[in-house]
């Protein structure tokens, strides 16, 4: 009793137990036991061939812990066919679906770019405003402008105020008129309002 | 300390940074720590090419996990390591985390099987020692259950002073008189080595908490410390190092993070748990 | 608020948008709500196994933890709240709303909220506290 030392001779680093190939990490993908098909998933880092299996279960998928890992192995990949693969379920019935997709896809900067503009063109307006949060988000050089284009372009208020949010952590005086603007276009949402009115201060110095 | 001024945050430079410095590591700065952060950024902005804030910031969010982030990191966060920081996390594993591992794990007569504590990442060891002093020296039950305890951590160059396991004046400075003479001797030049007794019941490892199949090794712990380290990391390895302690993790174990960290910002596997001492986080028993 | 109410009602404004929660902040901060935020539903959590709340309001679409999510879990025994509860959500659709009562809200709403609206149903909801005395003390 008291403080014991782990039983087995300590193994060398490199000699670590061989895991389960991936052939065997697929199959558990359907294991009726939750915590093994989180251990695939998870497992499955590194082995492309698992991509389009694990994409097909993302949409159908029913545990959030296992949803989790497997978002965590498919966004390491950043390609556009993983990218596209998760854009289809923004506009997901299913809370939980579509915002863990969305957190996924927002660290994908180099393959987000390619499903930007049809997401920017979806007709529920649900999904652009999820664009927008995934852009508030997303580590890329031009993010700030498509927030831009998204404030000037679209026809919906919500979606117009998700962009003004996501962009206003990196905004400079230079988008002072372009949030005027969207004031204008949208006078009667009082949410809209406020949110310029608080930004412009900060943004041109004046208290 | 006259130039602290020279880069003049306004407050709207303030707030913008603070939910910067928020969303990338889930750290928040109320307004009452501004003399603090104004100091600390002034230091990374006099180290960097830039010469004002607004030159900074921008190159900190366009480099954004560059090395520009972990200095500034390192500025805010509190680096150093030394015995029995953060005690009222060890507080919480005596009093409340303990006796509901064992109330779990069928009673002190019954459990099968050591309790199993990791210390993840574990650096130089002090962490892993102050657990073994304070279960030594005050857990009732130390003397009828058996307790392993593990540190890992990446760097080889702490794991060889962990294992050797000297320190100097300032790491120990908070270990009471009695425990000192009980469990340290002095080895010269104002350093102080744990006994052999305590070095030999810890058992370190080196691992990356990234690495999937290296962490796989580590199975059913009780209780893990992973204190100020996934703060460093982005956002996808943090959900991976997140996703790999669970895996360590016995269902129903526990986890507890630094202080400033919360997981609300890395992933939602966890579920938290309010203790009379704070935030500790639990895998939850539902699935096996 | 009068004397006749030693204490304000607290409210958890959950967003994950700086600006809506700053909106409602503004909102129910000027009608004399002690109001806080979190930016997820598991902030959300979080903060409530620290200082039970009042009210809360919640949004539907957030990262790691989304607002059905989020009511479940303070709903359930991880938090175990029986204050009120109102979504609010930029989702219209059919069945949004049955989802939210099912979670365990009160009131579910659309964005965007009027000011006014948002204030009167906070005032209403917290205005009998009497289930707080019932469960939420105790814990």
């Amino acid at each position: 009793m008291g403080l014991v030392r782990k039983q087995a001779p300590q193994e060398p680093e490199e000699a670590l137990p061989e895991g389960p190939s991936a052939e065997i990490l697929l199959s558990r993908l359907d294991d009726p036991d939750p915590d093994r098909r989180r251990e695939s998933a998870l497992g499955l880092v590194g082995a492309p061939e698992a991509v389009p299996a694990m994409l097909a279960r993302v949409g159908v998928e029913e545990d959030p812990r296992v949803l989790e890992s497997m978002l965590t192995t498919l966004a390491a990949y950043d390609t556009e066919d993983v990218a596209g693969g998760l854009a289809v379920h923004l506009a997901s019935d299913e809370a939980g679906l579509r915002t863990a997709v969305a957190a996924a896809l927002a660290t994908m900067p180099r393959s987000f770019p390619a499903v930007l503009p049809s997401l920017l063109a979806a007709p529920d307006h649900d999904v652009r405003v999820m664009t927008a949060m995934i852009l508030a988000d997303l580590q890329h050089p031009e993010a700030h402008t498509w927030l831009v284009r998204m404030i000037c372009q679209d026809p919906h208020p919500n979606v117009v105020t998700g962009a003004i949010d996501a962009l206003l952590p990196s905004a400079t005086t230079d988008d002072v008129q372009l949030l005027l603007d969207a004031r204008e276009r949208f006078p009667d949402d009082p949410f809209l309002r406020f949110t310029v009115n608080a930004a412009l201060p900060r943004l041109t110095g004046t208290p | 300390m006259a130039s602290t001024a020279a880069t003049g945050l306004s407050d709207g430079d303030f707030i913008r940074f603070a939910e910067y410095f928020y969303k990338r590591t889930g750290i928040h700065f109320a307004a009452g720590k501004r003399y603090f952060v104004d100091k600390r950024i002034d230091t990374c902005i006099r180290n960097s090419p830039y010469d004002t804030f607004a030159a900074w910031f921008a190159a900190l969010r366009t480099s954004d996990q560059g090395p520009m982030l972990q200095e500034l990191i390192n500025q805010l966060t509190v680096n150093e390591t030394y015995f029995l920081r953060e005690d009222y996390q060890f507080d919480a594993m005596l009093s409340t985390v303990l006796p509901n591992v064992l109330a779990a794990r069928g009673g002190v007569g019954r459990i099968v099987g050591p309790v199993k504590i990791l210390s993840l990442p574990c650096s130089t060891g002090e962490e892993p020692y102050s657990i073994a002093l304070r279960l030594l020296e005050e857990w009732d039950q130390i003397d009828h259950v058996d307790v392993e305890i593990h540190g890992a951590d990446i760097d080889s160059e702490v794991l060889a002073k962990a294992a050797h396991a000297s320190y100097g004046e300032r790491s120990v400075q908070r270990v009471p008189k009695a425990w000192m003479n009980k469990y340290f001797a002095a080895v010269g030049a104002g350093r102080y080595q744990v006994d052999e007794g305590i070095r030999s019941a810890v058992t370190l490892h080196k691992v990356n908490i990234c690495d999937t199949a290296a962490m796989r090794s580590f199975r059913d712990f009780d209780i893990v410390f992973c204190r100020n380290v996934l703060i460093y990391f982005d956002e996808l390895s943090s959900r991976r190092a997140a996703e790999n302690l669970y895996g360590a993790m016995r269902p129903g174990g526990y986890l507890f993070l630094g202080h400033s960290e919360s997981m609300s910002r890395i992933s939602p596997i966890f579920t938290p748990t309010r203790l009379p001492e704070g935030l500790v986080y639990q895998r939850p028993t539902g699935a096996k | 608020m009068t004397s006749d109410t030693p204490t304000r009602a607290r409210v958890l404004v959950v967003d994950d948008a700086a600006t809506v929660r700053m909106y409602h902040n503004s909102l129910l901060g000027e009608a004399g709500f002690e109001v806080s935020e979190a930016a997820n539903g598991l902030e959300a959590v979080e903060a409530a196994l620290g200082t039970p709340f009042d009210l809360y309001v919640v949004d539907v679409n957030m990262p790691k933890m989304n607002g059905y999510a989020c009511v479940e879990a303070l709903r359930s025994e991880t938090v175990g709240t029986a204050a009120p509860i109102v979504m609010i959500s930029t989702e219209d659709r059919p069945g949004d709303a049955d989802r939210a009562y099912r979670a365990g809200a009160n009131l579910y709403l659309v964005k965007p909220v009027a000011g006014d609206r948002l204030v009167r149903v906070a005032t209403m909801l917290t205005a009998d506290r009497s289930w707080a005395a019932e469960k939420d003390v105790a814990a």
